[in-house]
């Protein structure tokens, strides 16, 4: 067996927004991520039907050298409009002193019930021996932020 | 009728590995410009070549206060050392 994850909004998150669930303003600590095992050494399916931090189970790296579950806090950025296309931006998350691989993140609310908000494949493994492992995000615009409603 | 129609995406991250060191201050200035300015292909030349220069001067920017910043956290490091009985390790931060 192996992962399979695709970047994705979860239709889950999406009905959340609606209901009012998730806040995102700047100085909430309350989003974090967690980061997948390596594709061979899980199972699992991940993506738009992925609902909650939950699901990852056995599927989150284990805590090793420079990662510990259940993930980081990220600092989010007040969400903001670029146009006419509503954005959410986060700060780089780095993991410091690391060796592990991963395949890819989960973002979810801890002040939520763990409810996941954003899937994230990296396209394969991503290794780090003895180094930093960050996750970029990309510019806080309407065509490229990490979360945007149009 | 009243409608609307849009979309609700999510973006691509990219992962940056460096193994065996920390990111360079060369590095980390190149990742915070591309989170304050992106230059897109359909804008005007001009607008493009003024974004450009104007990349250009805040990486230059960027990168002096980095390095800046990484001497003195080099700075306050020596001084704990020194304090600890260690003033060997010092020389572990010279590059």
């Amino acid at each position: 067996m192996a992962i399979t994850i695709a970047t994705a909004m979860p239709t889950s998150f999406k009905v959340e927004l609606l209901k009012g669930l998730h806040n995102f303003t700047a100085g909430s600590t309350r989003f974090k991520m967690a980061l997948f095992t390596a594709v061979a050494s899980g199972s699992g399916t991940y993506g738009a039907a992925t609902t909650n931090y939950s699901q990852m189970g056995a599927d989150e790296l284990a805590s090793a050298t420079g990662y510990s579950r259940p993930g980081e806090f990220l600092t989010s950025v007040t969400p903001t409009a670029d146009g006419t296309t509503a954005i959410l931006d986060f700060a780089n998350e780095t993991w410091g002193s690391a060796s592990f691989t991963t395949c890819g993140g989960l973002i979810y609310d801890t002040g939520d019930s763990n409810s996941a908000c954003a899937v994230l494949s990296f396209g394969g493994d991503q290794t780090v021996s003895s180094g930093d492992f960050q996750i970029q995000f990309p510019g806080a615009a309407a065509a490229t932020a990490i979360i945007r409603i149009a | 009728m009243l409608s609307a129609v849009g979309g609700v995406e999510v973006g691509i991250v990219k992962v940056g590995t460096i193994s065996g060191r920390g990111f360079t201050p060369e590095e980390i200035a190149d990742q915070a410009l591309d989170q304050i300015i992106s230059i897109g292909n359909n804008s005007h030349p001009v607008i493009q070549a003024q974004a450009e220069a104007f990349r250009t001067e805040i990486g230059c920017v960027l990168l002096a206060y980095l390095k800046q910043a990484v001497a003195s956290h080099n700075t306050t490091l020596t001084n704990r050392f020194r304090d600890a009985g260690h003033p060997e390790l010092v020389k572990l931060l010279e590059v």
